[in-house]
C-alpha cells in the first residue's frame, strides 16, 4: 500500500507544477483554445487532431517549461 | 504425499477463477443494472457509494479541511437561513449528510433541540465543526436510514443528494422518517454546475483522442425535482435555484479544489484515466472560452434548494371544487369589494 502512496504522491507532485508550466506557454494555449473553440461554431465540427500542429507547439513549450523547472528547482 | 496437496491447490485457483465477482461478496454491478434483492425496479446503480465514502474520508483528512470549505459552507448558512424563516422550533432534527456539520454551526438551540448528524465517512463525522446545539453523529447512508416513522420534525440536507443512487427512494426516505406536519429542505447541485468544465474536457478529449466519457457526474434537472418531491409523498413543495460562480487561477487548481471538496467522480463508468495531454488541452480551451478579464477562470455552481411538508390536517388545503363565492370577473373591482368588506364589519 505504501508503494501506491509513493507513486500517487510523486504524481501528485508533478500535477502540481502543472499551472505554473502552463502560465509560461499562455500564447500557444490561447492559439489551440481559439482553434478548438473556431470549430464549436455552427458549420464547423471538432475531429480527432483537427488542431494537432497547435496542440504540438503547446506541448512542446509546456514540456520545456517544465524541464526548465525540473533544472532550476 | 505431496501430489495430492498440489493438486488440491491446482483446483482451488481453477474454482476462484471460474467464479462470478458478485459471489465473491464485491459489488461490480455495471451502470443500469439493479442488484438482486433491490426493492424498486426502477434503482440505478450509477455512483460507487463505497468509492464515494473513501473519497469524503480522505477530503476530511487533509491537513487544512478549511482551505476547501467555502462552497459548503455558503450553502450550509443559506439553508440555515430558510431554517430560520419557518417560525417554528423543532424539538428533532437530521442532517442528512452533513459533512463536518456545516448547517449546525449557524442555528441555535431555541430553534433545533437537538440535532442527528448522518453522514457515510466516520472522519467528516469526527471533525465536525462547533455547535451550541446537542448533536449525535450518526454513520448511515442516504438510502439506508436506521430510523423508524414518524421521529423528526426537520431533515435538512445539503450538498449530498447528487451522489444518491436511488433519488426518488432517498426522499421517500426521508418522507417516511419526518413527523406528521415535519419539513424537509434540502440543497443539491443542479443540471448547470460545472459546465464550463465539461464543456472544456469534452471538446479537449474529442480533438486529441476522438470521443469522449462523462467526467462529471449527471445531475437532475429542475423539473425532476419538483416531481420526485411530490412522488415521495411531500406537500406544499418550493423549488428555488441558485448559482454561485467562484473564480480559479486555473482549471488544475479547479479540479484540485473539486477533490479536496470531497466531490471527486465516482460513477461506475467514469473513465480510471485522464491523459496528461488531454488535460493541457482541457485546460488551454477553458482559458480562452470561459475566462473572465482579469485572467482567472470561472466556475459556475448550481444549487438547487427544495422544501417539502409531510402532510397534515392543520396545513391548507386547495379548496372544494364549487366553494368559491366570487368570480374571477369582477377582479377589476377588487377594490370597491375590499372597502365595502371593511365598511361592513
Amino acid at each position: 500500500m505504501s508503494a501506491n502512496r509513493a507513486v500517487w504522491g510523486r504524481v501528485r507532485s508533478r500535477l502540481r507544477a502543472f499551472p505554473e508550466q502552463l502560465a509560461a506557454c499562455g500564447g500557444q494555449a490561447a492559439a489551440y483554445g481559439r482553434c478548438v473553440q473556431a470549430s464549436t461554431a455552427p458549420g464547423g465540427s471538432l475531429s480527432k487532431d483537427l488542431c494537432a500542429r497547435e496542440f504540438k507547439a503547446l506541448r512542446s513549450c509546456f514540456v520545456a517549461a517544465a524541464k526548465k523547472t525540473l533544472d532550476g528547482g | 504425499m505431496l501430489w495430492p496437496v498440489g493438486l488440491w491447490r491446482m483446483w482451488w485457483r481453477l474454482w476462484a477463477a471460474g467464479l462470478p465477482a458478485e459471489s465473491l461478496g464485491h459489488r461490480r454491478v455495471a451502470s443500469g443494472v439493479s442488484l438482486p434483492g433491490s426493492t424498486s425496479p426502477r434503482a440505478l446503480n450509477i455512483f460507487d457509494r463505497d468509492l464515494k465514502r473513501k473519497q469524503k474520508n480522505w477530503a476530511a483528512r487533509q491537513p487544512e479541511p478549511v482551505k476547501f470549505d467555502y462552497l459548503k459552507e455558503e450553502v450550509g448558512s443559506r439553508i440555515a437561513d430558510r431554517v430560520c424563516d419557518i417560525a417554528r422550533d423543532f424539538s428533532l432534527a437530521l442532517d442528512l449528510g452533513c459533512g463536518r456539520g456545516y448547517i449546525a454551526q449557524h442555528l441555535s438551540k431555541e430553534t433545533i433541540g437537538k440535532l442527528f448528524q448522518a453522514d457515510i465517512a466516520e472522519n467528516a463525522l469526527k471533525n465536525s465543526l462547533e455547535t451550541e446545539i446537542p448533536t449525535v453523529s450518526v454513520l448511515a447512508d442516504e438510502e439506508f436510514l436506521p430510523f423508524r416513522e414518524n421521529t423528526f420534525d426537520l431533515v435538512v440536507s445539503s450538498l449530498s443528494l447528487h451522489w444518491v443512487n436511488d433519488l426518488p427512494r432517498a426522499l421517500e426516505q426521508i418522507h417516511y422518517v419526518l413527523k406528521p406536519d415535519g419539513v424537509f429542505i434540502g440543497a443539491m447541485f443542479g443540471g448547470d454546475t460545472l459546465y464550463e468544465l465539461r464543456c472544456s474536457l469534452q471538446l479537449a478529449e474529442t480533438e486529441r483522442e476522438g470521443g469522449f466519457s462523462p467526467h462529471i457526474s449527471p445531475f437532475t434537472a429542475i423539473n425532476d425535482l419538483g416531481h420526485l418531491l411530490g412522488r415521495a409523498g411531500f406537500n406544499t413543495l418550493t423549488v428555488d435555484t441558485d448559482e454561485i460562480q467562484v473564480n480559479y487561477p486555473g482549471m488544475f487548481e479547479l479540479m484540485e479544489d473539486l477533490q479536496g471538496m470531497g466531490e471527486s467522480n465516482c460513477s461506475w463508468n467514469r473513465k480510471a484515466l485522464l491523459h496528461r495531454d488531454t488535460m493541457l488541452a482541457a485546460a488551454a480551451v477553458y482559458r480562452e472560452m470561459y475566462r473572465n478579464e482579469d485572467g482567472s477562470i470561472p466556475a459556475t455552481y448550481q444549487i438547487y434548494y427544495m422544501i417539502g411538508w409531510k402532510y397534515h390536517e392543520s396545513q391548507a388545503r386547495p379548496a372544494e371544487r364549487g366553494s368559491a363565492t366570487m368570480s374571477f370577473g369582477e377582479l377589476g373591482k377588487i377594490n370597491t369589494l375590499i372597502s365595502e368588506g371593511k365598511k361592513s364589519q
